[in-house]
């Protein structure tokens, strides 16, 4: 143990005497979180959202209201039952989620009786921006049906003229249901002509209001996930996770480079010859790896913390994320070592690879503005699970079971590229 | 003792020991001599462990050299510079002295004796890559002996230093040699191994050409000396296998002579009879 704790402190002294590294792995993340923490605080985008879609009504219009969210172009709808879509929302899978409520259908097919459809919506309190964008688009969706019936009171008229002419005429229509909207019908045209009547006196420029606003098309009730599930306060308990994997870059090149630079500084040729097993050396290096990423890391979150009031409400948990993103890069820097062999070699291919990793991680662009194709790639990249590891443990809340994916994800591949690349590894040069 | 027992070892289509076969007693320096790709390093990398041969093997002390027991008991200088340059003199005697278990009290000691046996002290606490190329060879030197190794293996140890530090790493090797200390010494520079070595293996192309001590190895393969006369009239020249008869002869034949000269046959010329005179690339 003295021995890989020797070679750990050896490791430190080396980082932190390149200044390149320590800026990399220490400033630059600080930085990005502080730049881009501050940009999605009040961001927006013009992609489609992805929701999740829950249908408690199952009504005939309301299945027809589910086929137009569907077929929008604003949104990408994954249809699935309520507890579904409120955890595909906690757990960032969603955007947000759109509850139909029971009765919504009756409300929603019956332009003339019954009260405004409601809908419930939650929004991941991280994608605050798309929360307008969002209501927009299904105001948008609620106001195809009634623009035109609906907007103008003049029109409205019209309508319930037509609607009069048609109920006398019906021949199948029960003779109760034609005496009560042969009532209540003209007594609504008659509210109109008097609203609109009202409007040209007070309103000379004609502008429609009154009935308009009584028949508004969707009542959107929106449920503050953050309050619920104790999200993120800011923009920065986004970016910080986001921001860690440029500090993980910077401790995995760093370590990778500096493994085969023992072979080009000849120290390796003493490494073998003392009387050391090659799973020390190994293990000392990747030792110190690990206690770096964990303490630029903890680093970071203490930072993120004290400086931008990101909540830590699950100390353990947030060890158990570090601590599996640990393993899981430390066996990435295993690998890169291996395949890269030289100086050059590692470091073409590390900054490749990593960042490769992280632009369909979500560590450079957002999950949530990339197309739906560049979120099913993102599942490869261990940046994606070390980001939902680090979330899922600070304001996502994830339960110990629900942290098991992303972390579990993260050790599976960090044992299965350590195991790979020390087996790959020629140290004697 | 180091005893190499039918050593071969291959690089691909390359063979770079061929059937190499000595062995090294203890308190002697063994000079391995050869030119550029003769197979030295080669060599020097299975005995210390670096390598695994072919075919035959490495006894040190009756241990295989990959084995912990003798790892203990061999230092390695190698060619090329061997330390973390962006740490100090003293954190790199710290780190590789750690590697060979040394408790904190012992290893302190012995970083202590390698500083003032290298010279070093006064330049300890300062980082390697301020060093001259002589003092980062004495710390080569230096890290090599922190565990007090009965063997030493010196992979070239003064290419590219000065004549001072050149010479202060001949007065190191030969206190060493004083202490009963055995020094594996490969070089190709001669005159280095005719000062210091007690035998000498002049290795070719993988193969071990001539074996003995610097005077048997001129007297088998130096070739003739040659003396040289100046009378007042004139400088006689001659190339001999007989200096002495012929310096004698040339002596009561001139009785006006101003300068003799008696040049022996040196160990560069053995290396050059033995390995020839093209170029090595």
């Amino acid at each position: 143990m003295n021995i890989l704790l020797s070679m750990v402190k050896k490791d430190f002294k080396l980082i932190f005497r390149d200044k390149m590294t320590v800026f990399f792995t220490f400033i630059f993340p600080i930085l990005f979180a502080a730049f881009f923490g501050s940009i999605f605080s009040g961001g927006s985008d013009n992609n489609q959202l992805s929701v999740a879609v829950a249908d408690l009504d199952r009504t005939a219009d309301s299945e027809a209201f589910v086929q137009r969210l569907i077929d929008s172009d604003e949104l990408a709808v994954d249809v699935m039952e309520e507890p579904a879509a409120r955890n595909a929302v906690r757990r960032g899978s969603k955007v947000a989620y759109i509850l139909i409520p029971a009765g919504f259908g009756e409300k929603y097919g019956s332009l003339f009786t019954g009260g405004t459809p409601e809908l419930t919506i939650g929004v991941d309190p991280s994608r605050q921006a798309e929360s307008g964008i969002l209501q927009g688009s299904l105001m948008k969706l609620g106001v195809e049906r009634f623009e035109n019936a609906l907007s103008d009171n003049q029109q409205l008229s019209a309508q319930l003229d037509q609607s009069i002419a048609a109920i006398e005429q019906s021949d199948d229509m029960p003779e109760q249901w034609k005496s009560l909207l042969g009532d209540y019908l003209p007594q609504i045209k008659a509210l109109t002509e008097q609203d609109a009547a009202d409007n040209s006196t007070d309103n000379p420029d004609g502008a429609t209001t009154g009935m308009a606003g009584a028949f508004t098309p969707l009542a959107l009730n929106f449920e503050d996930v953050a309050i619920q599930r104790d999200g993120p306060q800011n923009g920065y308990a986004v970016t910080i996770p986001q921001a860690m994997y440029w500090a993980i870059m910077g401790v995995v090149m760093g370590f990778g480079v500096s493994l085969v630079q023992e072979n080009t500084f000849g120290t390796m040729t003493r490494l073998v010859t003392a009387p050391i097993t090659r799973t020390q050396i190994l293990g000392g290096k990747s030792l110190g790896c690990f206690i770096a990423l964990c303490m630029v890391s903890g680093a970071l979150f203490l930072i993120a913390n004290q400086v931008f009031s990101v909540p830590i409400d699950a100390p353990l948990k947030l060890v158990l994320a570090i601590a599996s993103v640990g393993v899981g890069f430390v066996g990435i820097m295993m690998f890169l070592a291996a395949i890269g062999k030289t100086e050059r070699g590692v470091s073409g291919l590390g900054w490749g690879v990593m960042m490769i990793f992280a632009m369909f991680g979500g560590a450079m662009i957002p999950l949530f503005v990339m197309p739906g194709w560049m979120k099913t790639v993102s599942h490869l990249s261990p940046v994606k699970w070390s980001i939902l590891a680090f979330e899922g443990a600070t304001w996502r809340n994830f339960s110990y079971s629900e942290l098991i994916l992303p972390c579990g994800i993260m050790l599976v591949l960090g044992i299965t590229c350590f195991i790979i690349g020390s087996r790959t590894l020629k140290l004697e040069n | 003792m180091i005893r190499i027992s039918d050593v071969s070892k291959s690089y691909g289509e390359l063979l770079a020991v061929d059937r190499l076969s000595f062995a090294i007693q203890k308190g002697e320096i063994f000079g391995l001599l050869g030119p550029n790709g003769a197979g030295k390093s080669t060599a020097i990398a299975i005995t210390c462990g670096l390598l695994v041969p072919d075919r035959g093997e490495v006894q040190v002390n009756g241990h295989r050299p990959v084995s912990k027991a003798a790892k203990r008991q061999i230092g390695l200088a190698p060619q090329s510079l061997a330390m973390y340059e962006d740490l100090t003199g003293l954190d790199n005697l710290h780190f590789f002295g750690s590697l060979y278990g040394l408790e904190k009290p012992l290893l302190e000691e012995r970083i202590q004796w390698v500083l003032e046996f290298s010279g070093l002290t006064d330049r300890a606490k300062d980082r390697v890559e301020t060093y001259s190329g002589g003092m980062q060879r004495r710390l080569n030197l230096a890290i090599s002996l922190l565990h007090d190794p009965e063997y030493l293996l010196l992979d070239e140890p003064t290419v590219g230093v000065d004549p001072q530090s050149r010479n202060k790493l001949f007065d190191c090797v030969l206190a060493l040699k004083a202490r009963g200390k055995t020094i594996i010494y490969t070089t190709h520079y001669m005159e280095e191994a005719q000062r210091l070595c007690d035998r000498v293996g002049i290795i070719d192309h993988g193969r071990l050409l001539a074996l003995g001590t610097v005077d048997e190895l001129i007297g088998e393969h130096g070739g003739d000396g040659e003396i040289s006369v100046t009378t007042a009239e004139q400088t006689i020249v001659k190339t001999t296998g007989r200096p002495i008869a012929d310096m004698k002869a040339l002596l009561d034949a001139h009785d006006d002579i101003r300068d003799l000269k008696l040049i022996r046959p040196s160990l560069e010329s053995v290396f050059l009879n033995l390995t020839g005179r093209q170029l090595r690339d």
